[in-house]
């Protein structure tokens, strides 16, 4: 008998631990919800093929069909996905820069994108405070910069988009997500025209570089012991080698080795083969060795034409990436698929078997033996 | 037209010689008025529950006390201090209630009576509307006490009188015992005299009653030979009664609602002159000479009995020891002539007699069934039991059902008998997983919460109705402060005892006679313990859920969160609707991806039904009490409401 939508997202996705919280079942029905950093399927649904099963990024993905729909090419497992321009550049704005997340370019970005008409509204991700990371709207330039800088904390805010969409916001709407996130918006582009309800109102998407991301609630368990919640303003792992997690607060840094932080890692993130946000319009990182810049991706027209005129209006300061460095991020970029696509072998102890990911197994066993 | 002449006469008619309609249950409490009694209890408790309600509408005019007690041992009690004191009284309770009564029972049994007191159990056979299935008339033969079964509405009437006289005869006390159909059912009764009794209450402080400390088996020898006695009384009883030839091809032993079907199925049979029916009303202990009178004269026994096989193994038990000359072979329960368990009813009898005579009994075939069930479906399709349109219990299990889903702890909740029982089913989305006795989800949950040494991290919750409350489960609560387990009693407060007809409790303002009465105040009741209350509206959902919530991942130690709100009957016949409801079928998603029916699918309740041909939900004005709560539950907010005034 074949299983429900919410059945089979249920056992194969929740169950198996490959649910990244990215929030795309949620905030379109009454039987996903997010709560306290696990989706919880509050009844049970008797749809066989919802908007939930067609957006998850963790229960069945073509790379290939999903990448053909966006960019209108092939997948391909080598490098770091489909890439018009690479730069790297930090915003011109210093409010920006001292708020944001390395040279605050996904903020500046967003902010112009919203000053510019490409956007009327923003999909954040409220990073620190006293609760859970949430998704949030953001619709002016202030409230982007309260929502500013990363928590590397899991958060459901494709479930926020999803609910500004259903509940009558009007416009454009830019979200900015990491990897999963941004294939779940990806997959929603790509689903049939009956399912497009939501992504109609999708004007930009912001990809983040990702190694893994933390289950919240014992992770903010585990903050709340260094530094009460609400001192925090920021916090960092600095590219390698420094192997640290930094706390910033109002008195000064806290580091802690990172290996601390490893245990709280979500399990579904060990089975991720996404490190540069491949679906995004945009992706943007750290740039290694370059303090207080970010290494940005241009992957679509559409992000190709915001990042022109954001140079022509002085909003980022743009500048050209060491070869060395682009070397660098994509060896990243193997190392995070290629273990991804260990684990997922090992854990279905088939080569053919691999998981969520619908692929051609004979190119993929070329990619992990070449 | 005609003007009526007179009014439908109640238990009250002093009309001697006049006969009138009267349910069983009505018959025995017109019986027992007959009887001069002055005190009368009960626990409600379907089928007995009626006794009390008719007795206390005309307690004033008979200079009676009738009362609604606490529980059935209380109930009891209060019956045996009028006893004691030289007032007839006279108690009723379902089989689950006599085990509540019995620890008291079984003292009085040793210590004996004063004045008449009657026992007036109803077995709930089929378990209609009970946790189980039990035939109490174990209770008499276990206790040595006389047993009386009425086998017609006629014979509820007069057995009922008769037994007061029989219980003060041999100073026990008697049980009339009594099942659902003639409860129930509906017959013929001519009334007898109503006496002018009055009470002079005065307990003898000559006399103790207790049983003689350390000989009390000297006391359980008396009460066998009190039982001898009341056998020989027995034998010659006018309710026992044979109809039919002498020396039978078949002899038929039946009490209770055995004795209408058997007549009727040697009739439907026209075997009246092949068998012939011997029928007891007086069934422990058995009357043994009457038995030996007619199991001499026939080989083939059949017993035609409701609920256990207590005629038929104490008969079989008597015969071992008779010396007749004949090789009986007896049918019955232990054959599979008769149902082993469950109601009688007139096709299994005629069954089991033309079986036993090798006559041909052709029933309607099983296509005549399945064309009965085609077009009954067409009109009735199959429904799963359900709370009443706006019922409070619903609103608390859906706050209930989303609050352990979000905690994701696996939280268990115990319970008991009540509406809320219901909770087990999908009515109550399943969440309560155990329902024993009245007041055993309290204990149950005392206990669960005392595994956390053993590593137990399920949190423990428990529902109990205010009724519940009152009758058992404050023990349980006392217990797990002093011993200090964990977990959540969810008191669900609808104002009364609603199951068994919205009887009062000690939680209500008015007594039995509907006079004001002081009221027991559960919170602080539980206060007094130094158990921390937290008071929700279950109609208001989400603050309910989040209050749930908070308590579960918070607190330490019992917890009593009161989910109070008014049955909605109750409310609805006084007050009328709180909220006139619609559903806006503009924004009503129906079916599709984002709803999938979820206020008529999920939700369920009666007062919304779905609309098979616009494919919209729509409030079903016949049926909706007008709570308001769907409008929370509607994902779309496409259920709009408006206050009544």
């Amino acid at each position: 008998m074949e299983l429900t939508a919410c059945k089979e997202l249920e056992t194969k996705v929740i169950q198996e631990n490959l649910c990244t919280l990215c929030g795309a079942c949620t905030g379109m029905c009454p039987y996903f919800v997010a709560y306290k950093g696990r989706i919880v399927v509050r009844d049970t649904c008797t749809i066989s093929r919802g908007r939930c099963h067609t957006f998850c990024p963790r229960l069945s993905v073509d790379f290939n069909d999903v990448h053909k729909a966006i960019f209108g090419t092939s997948y391909g497992w080598d490098g770091v996905g489909n890439v018009l321009e690479v730069y790297i550049a930090r915003s011109s704005d210093k409010a920006i820069r001292s708020r944001g997340q390395y040279g605050g370019v996904v903020t500046a970005l967003m902010s112009f994108a919203l000053k510019g008409g490409f956007i009327d509204s923003a999909v954040l991700t409220r990073s620190q405070g006293d609760g859970l990371p949430e998704g949030a709207l953001a619709a002016t330039r202030k409230e982007m910069l309260l929502r500013a800088g990363s928590s590397y904390i899991a958060a459901p805010t494709i479930g926020a988009f999803n609910s500004a969409a259903q509940s009558g916001n009007k416009g454009k709407m830019g979200v900015v997500g990491t990897p999963c996130q941004v294939l779940a918006l990806a997959n929603m582009r790509a689903a049939p025209s009956d399912m497009q309800d939501n992504v109609k109102q999708l004007g930009l998407t912001i990809g983040l570089f990702c190694t893994w991301a933390l289950s919240s609630e014992e992770f903010i368990r585990f903050l709340e012991k260094k530094a009460p919640l609400s001192a925090i303003k920021k916090v960092d792992i600095p590219p390698p080698p420094a192997h640290m997690f930094e706390i910033y607060t109002a008195s000064g840094r806290i580091s802690v080795p990172l290996d601390e932080i490893r245990r709280f890692i979500r399990p579904a993130c060990t089975y991720c083969t996404d490190m540069t946000a491949e679906f995004a319009d945009i992706s943007v990182g750290a740039a290694e060795g370059i303090e207080g810049w970010n290494t940005v991706l241009v992957r679509s027209e559409k992000g190709a034409e915001l990042l022109r005129k954001a140079k022509r209006k002085k909003v980022l300061e743009i500048d050209t990436m060491p070869a060395q460095n682009l070397e660098h991020l994509k060896e990243a970029s193997l190392l995070k698929k290629k273990r991804g696509l260990k684990n997922i072998i090992q854990k279905t102890g088939n080569a053919d078997d691999l998981l969520y990911l619908k692929a051609d197994t004979k190119s993929v066993k070329e990619f992990l033996d070449g | 037209m005609a003007k009526r002449e007179e009014k439908t006469l109640g238990i009250d008619a002093d009309k001697p010689g006049k006969t009138v309609l009267l349910m069983g249950v009505e018959a025995i409490a017109r019986g027992a008025l007959e009887a001069g009694v002055g005190v009368a209890t009960a626990y409600p408790g379907t089928p007995s529950s009626e006794l009390i309600d008719r007795l206390s509408k005309v307690a004033k005019k008979f200079n009676m006390y009738v009362e609604w007690s606490i529980n059935e041992k209380v109930a009891l009690e209060i019956a045996g201090a009028a006893s004691l004191s030289g007032v007839r009284a006279i108690t009723a309770m379902k089989q689950n209630g006599l085990s509540v009564a019995l620890d008291f029972l079984s003292g009085l049994t040793y210590t004996g009576i004063n004045k008449g007191l009657v026992l007036m159990v109803g077995d709930d056979a089929g378990a209609l509307s009970s946790s189980n299935e039990q035939d109490s008339r174990h209770i008499a033969r276990m206790l040595d006490l006389p047993l009386l079964e009425p086998a017609t509405y006629q014979e509820a009437k007069d057995m009922a009188k008769w037994a007061f006289e029989l219980s003060e005869k041999f100073s026990t006390v008697c049980i009339l015992r009594s099942t659902t159909r003639i409860l129930h059912g509906r017959g013929n009764v001519t009334l007898g005299e109503l006496p002018d009794t009055k009470h002079h209450p005065y307990f003898d402080t000559s006399k103790i009653y207790a049983p003689p400390m350390g000989r009390a088996s000297t006391s359980h020898a008396a009460l066998h030979k009190n039982l001898e006695e009341i056998r020989r009384f027995h034998d010659a009883s006018p309710f026992n009664a044979y109809v039919g030839p002498d020396n039978p091809g078949l002899l038929v032993i039946t009490s209770g609602t055995g004795w209408l079907y058997s007549m009727e199925a040697l009739k439907i049979l026209a075997a009246e002159k092949e068998a012939g029916i011997l029928k007891l009303g007086t069934t422990w202990p058995l009357p043994r000479n009457l038995l030996r009178k007619y199991l001499v004269q026939a080989n083939k026994i059949l017993f035609v009995e409701e609920v256990d096989a207590f005629l038929e193994a104490g008969i079989r038990d008597f015969a071992a020891d008779l010396v007749s000359g004949r090789t009986w072979r007896f049918f019955g329960k232990s054959t599979g002539h008769i149902n082993p368990f469950g109601e009688l009813n007139p096709h299994i009898v005629i069954r089991a007699i033309a079986d036993l005579l090798d006559m041909t009994y052709r029933p309607r075939g099983s296509a005549y069934q399945k064309a009965c069930d085609e077009i009954a479906s067409r009109y009735v399709p199959p429904r799963d039991l359900q709370f009443c349109a706006g019922c409070p219990h619903r609103a608390t299990y859906w706050s209930l059902k989303d609050a352990l889903r979000l905690d994701g702890r696996d939280g268990v909740v115990t319970g008991d008998i009540g509406c809320y029982s219901m909770g087990q089913s999908p009515a109550g989305y399943s969440q309560m997983k155990t329902a024993h006795a009245m007041g055993s989800g309290v204990g149950l949950a005392s206990g669960l919460g005392k595994l956390k040494q053993f590593g137990f991290r399920q949190p423990v919750l428990t529902v109990c109705g205010d009724s519940t409350f009152f009758h058992a489960s404050i023990p349980a609560l006392i217990n797990s402060v002093h011993n200090e387990s964990d977990f959540i009693l969810l008191l669900l407060d609808n104002s009364g005892t609603a199951m068994t007809g919205f009887q009062p409790h000690p939680g209500i303002d008015r007594n039995a006679a509907g006079d004001p009465a002081p009221r027991v105040d559960a919170e602080k009741l539980c206060k007094a313990l130094g158990v921390p209350v937290t008071i929700v509206d279950p109609y208001e959902v989400t603050q309910t859920r989040d209050a749930f919530l908070i308590i579960l991942q918070g607190g330490k130690g019992p917890h009593v969160v009161i989910c109070k709100r008014e049955c909605a009957l109750i409310r609805a016949t006084k007050e009328g609707a709180l909220f006139k409801v619609r559903v806006n079928p503009d924004k009503c998603l129906g079916e599709q991806c984002g709803c999938n029916r979820y206020c008529t699918r999920v939700f369920g309740c009666p007062g919304i039904r779905w609309d098979r041909d616009t494919k919209k939900a729509e409030i079903d004005e016949a049926v909706c009490n007008g709570c308001g709560v769907c409008v929370h539950v509607c994902p779309l907010s496409a259920i709009d409401r408006e206050a009544c005034p």
